[in-house]
């Protein structure tokens, strides 16, 4: 087979396979930002987003957490259309919301309220990249990587010429093998 | 026309998926002898369990972020937590679970911890990176991020009760749910 036919067949590859990976991508490189950062800490949860506010509120009059307590602190923060239950610990009730919870400190009265937002999309964007689903969805997401992988290859034979792999192309693919394997080397 | 169609079909697919997504689960047929189980009696009950199918209900007070695949239900106090981890046929521990009292269905497991196991975890916990998979997962506020000196604390503690146990191991119990049920 000539090297012009190679050629075609190689970028018909890379263009066919390309816009059949793009919605994959899409999910594991947005998904894979959020996973990135909350491993690193910046995120509280992948799926939700989460932001605390302190405030003080009163003690119970006789020292006791119960439901009428819990009502008067969710007059006060105006959250009692979204009371789920509560629970009560050594020193502390936690009341938990429908989207969030109040923790009471009770010797104190000092109180932490956890506001959370579902991040719509995202969330299932997550539950794929983490395959919770298994089943068929592990051999999908395997052909999607054979496929990312025959997109990189096919990727590298696309341009001939100073900007192909034999010019500007081979420096740069060199330095996206070399910045990892740099991290590696200096971090582990 | 199909030009048209396309975008505005995965856009549909995408809002189907994203309302339609959740966790609840059906109960499936309960077998003769399976057990009931309570959180406040659990510690009593479960030595007599193991391997055997469960039912119990608690509300769920905390979730592990990593994956949802653990959470720890309670009854009325926090002092007894009960580990709960999903089975095959679970996807995920929504975090939306959070407060809400559940009903699982599932067969109640046992972990046992000795001298030997004791010693990897330590190995495991003064390397630098983290690893989730080991140790023990009490379901206690802020556990998941634990530091190192803590969870050294907590092994030391368990190398304590192993001695004052007498035995050669301590038995942590937890349930493996096949499905459960968001009772509200």
């Amino acid at each position: 087979m000539q090297i012009k036919t190679l050629r075609r067949w190689n970028n018909v590859l890379h263009r066919d396979i390309g816009y059949l990976c793009i919605g994959m991508t899409l999910i594991y490189s947005i998904s894979g930002i959020v996973l990135n950062h909350f491993k690193s800490g910046d995120f509280q949860h992948p799926d939700y987003g989460k932001s605390y506010s302190d405030l003080k509120v009163p003690l119970p009059k006789d020292g006791k957490a119960d439901l009428t307590y819990v009502y008067s602190v969710l007059d006060q923060v105006k959250e009692k259309d979204h009371y789920k239950s509560f629970i009560t610990g050594d020193g502390y009730v936690q009341i938990f919301l429908t989207r969030g919870y109040v923790y009471v400190d009770l010797n104190t009265g000092e109180a932490e309220m956890e506001r959370k937002t579902t991040r719509y999309g995202i969330k299932e964007m997550n539950l794929l990249h983490y395959n919770n689903l298994k089943k068929l969805y592990t051999w999908f997401s395997d052909l999607y990587a054979v496929g990312l992988i025959l997109v990189s290859i096919t990727g590298l034979f696309v341009l001939r010429g100073r900007n192909g792999i034999l010019g500007r192309g081979a420096w740069l693919t060199a330095i996206g093998i070399i910045l990892p394997a740099l991290f590696l080397l200096f971090y582990t | 026309m199909t030009k048209k169609l396309v975008p505005l079909l995965i856009v549909i697919l995408f809002a189907l998926v994203s309302c339609n997504l959740g966790t609840k689960g059906t109960a499936d047929t309960i077998n003769n002898d399976t057990t009931l189980l309570a959180v406040l009696t659990f510690d009593k009950q479960a030595d007599s369990c193991i391997d055997k199918p469960v039912i119990i209900e608690g509300t769920v007070l905390h979730l592990c972020k990593h994956g949802g695949k653990r959470m720890f239900l309670v009854d009325g106090t926090d002092s007894i937590r009960i580990e709960v981890t999903a089975g095959p046929k679970i996807i995920k521990f929504d975090d939306a679970l959070v407060g809400s009292r559940v009903r699982v269905y599932g067969t109640l497991k046992e972990e046992r911890i000795d001298a030997k196991y004791l010693n990897e975890w330590e190995a495991e916990v003064v390397k630098p990176e983290e690893n989730h998979s080991v140790g023990i997962h009490t379901g206690a506020k802020g556990h998941e991020d634990q530091g190192v000196q803590e969870k050294l604390d907590q092994i030391n503690g368990m190398r304590e009760d192993l001695r004052n146990s007498g035995k050669d191991h301590l038995s942590f119990f937890s349930i493996e749910a096949d499905n459960f049920i968001d009772l509200k």
